[in-house]
């Protein structure tokens, strides 16, 4: 780690807490830096330059002012902190994501949405005479279900008779998990999740074999992609360049280009399978009773102790609760695993225009790991949540008996979530009782006498010894019972 | 040499492009494809290894 350098004390704002962020080192010609809750990113001299002209155009102010690329201002030299002064040629804030979240969390359809903004803005940039280095998944992230750019050191000046140089990530960060998806109807969460930079043409083509590569996009994208790479692995790029824009590449042709993908990927879509998940609501043992019972305890919880910022809805199913939750709250991540549940929520929140709920597709069994260079260029769930308040509805039961998880760990893991909340932190988790009809359904499952905690008793003493318990209700039906509580002070 | 960007955009990437494009592409791939085999064999006598 390279300690901050000493700076001139005079004409710059100090910090208490400034860190590069982990995630942000690819592009040596700018870095994304956090500074006292700010989201600062320092240019180099190339990199303001480029921001100088970006500025300048007609179409990054207007991208900004309606949402698709995230809010951006450059720092009068005195509010730079005192630690970066004269390391940037410029230092620009951005507004801030209010949940960070990464392209392997998204459904379908989010990421369809993604890769469409991602080429709008491209397609706006070009004819400005701009083009985006690169073009990741990475590069986006969400308000609500909205998606939103945010790479902003991604914008330079286009050179004439030049490919776009991001063709290639774009594939494998967006184009391919996409095909997986809508031709082959496989999930593509866990391709993304373990390869940062996305999956191969070479890996894709093998999947896509005989009449699966007449597929809309599959022979030209995936097929000819990979014969070019392997055909051309020993040309250098820049040679190659030179040689396109010799034989006539125009920056119409790179137009044609962004719109064939862009209808290519339109035309994608995949359907969610009948999933006993997408009806869970119907089929599970609530009585009405039981429900405006538990939404009105929910409610209460949420609103008793002031507003909460940040709510995590574990196990959000259809998004009942983030719903109920954004009412009292600034924002919301509804979790779920099932990724079809989780793309018909974004579908129906999209169609409302709800800005203020994140759907996630995760298993809570199975929550996402640090990932990439040491394990920290994309953060872990746990590192990102610091929520106000976590609900946990109905998925004890399914940590502790459906996957073995013992009660401690739940709750270690549930209080864990709200790393500064505090006293001001709201804990609000079910507890199914071992002879609810979905409890007994599951311990079906197990040997008999396999959980010998698994009783209320036994739950209610492990939250209290990490959370105040504020209130507790037992359902009408007597097989659940309601907590909410605040967490300890564990210092 | 031009300056490159931070990316590898890779080779068979850029050229793959202008096969997407349509048309226009396709030619401006079948020139390319064509002066690179030209250009091999004007080279060939003084470029054996």
């Amino acid at each position: 780690m390279v300690p901050p350098s000493s700076a001139p004390a005079t004409s710059t704002t100090p910090e208490t807490d400034l860190r590069p962020d982990p995630g942000s080192f690819r592009d040596p010609a700018n870095r994304v830096l956090h500074a006292d809750g700010q989201i600062l990113r320092g240019l180099g001299p190339r990199a303001a330059e480029d921001w100088q002209a970006l500025v300048g155009t007609e179409f990054f102010p207007r991208l900004i002012a309606e949402g698709k690329i995230c809010g951006t201002e450059a720092l009068e030299p005195q509010a730079v902190p005192a630690s970066q002064a004269g390391q940037w040629s410029t230092v620009l804030r951005h507004e801030r994501i209010p949940f960070v979240s990464y392209p392997y969390e998204w459904s379908f359809a989010m990421l369809r949405d993604a890769a469409l903004l991602h080429l709008e803005i491209l397609r706006t940039a070009v004819p400005a005479g701009f083009t985006t280095k690169d073009g990741s998944a990475y590069n986006l992230q969400w308000r609500g279900v909205e998606p939103v750019f945010i790479d902003i050191g991604s914008f330079e000046p286009a050179r004439d008779g030049e490919p776009w140089a991001g063709y290639r990530q774009f594939c494998q960060t967006m184009l391919y998990p996409l095909l997986l998806q809508a031709h082959l109807g496989l999930d593509f969460q866990p391709w993304l999740r373990s390869r940062i930079d996305g999956l191969e043409a070479g890996q894709l083509r093998k999947l896509f074999d005989g009449t699966r590569r007449f597929r809309a996009g599959v022979l030209k994208h995936v097929h000819l992609h990979d014969a070019m790479q392997n055909r051309f692995a020993g040309a250098s790029t820049g040679a190659v360049r030179e040689q396109l824009k010799d034989a006539g590449f125009s920056r119409e042709l790179v137009l044609a280009t962004l719109r064939a993908i862009d209808k290519l990927v339109r035309r994608l879509d995949w359907q969610p399978p009948q999933s006993h998940w997408s009806d869970y609501r119907e089929t599970c043992t609530y009585s009405d009773a039981d429900r405006e019972q538990k939404e009105e305890f929910v409610a209460t919880a949420l609103t008793e102790a002031g507003r909460p910022g940040l709510v995590l809805d574990l196990g959000a199913n259809d998004g009942t609760y983030s719903r109920l939750a954004a009412r009292h709250a600034d924002y919301v991540v509804a979790v779920e695993s099932d990724p079809a549940v989780v793309d018909q929520l974004y579908r129906r929140l999209s169609a409302e225009g709800e800005r203020r709920i994140l759907p996630l597709v995760m298993d809570l069994a199975d929550p996402s790991p640090g990932g990439g260079w040491r394990g920290v260029e994309r953060a872990s769930f746990a590192a990102r949540a610091d929520a106000d308040a976590v609900l946990a509805l109905a998925v004890v039961h399914h940590l502790a008996i459906g996957r073995n998880v013992p009660l401690p760990e739940i709750l270690d893991w549930l209080v864990g979530l709200m790393p500064t909340a505090g006293g001001d932190g709201r804990l609000v988790v079910e507890f199914v009782h071992p002879d609810d009809p979905m409890a007994v359904r599951l311990l079906a499952n197990k040997p008999a006498g396999i959980f010998p905690d698994y009783h209320r008793d036994e739950f209610e003493r492990l939250l209290a010894q990490r959370c105040t318990i504020v209130r507790r209700t037992e359902l009408a039906s007597g097989t659940r019972t309601l907590y909410v509580g605040t967490p300890r002070d564990r210092g | 040499m031009k300056d490159l960007a931070y990316l590898d955009a890779g080779s068979g990437s850029l050229i793959v492009q202008a096969v997407v494009g349509g048309v226009a592409g396709v030619a401006v791939a079948a020139k390319l494809y064509w002066r690179r085999l030209t250009s091999r064999f004007r080279k060939q006598p003084s470029e054996q290894d």
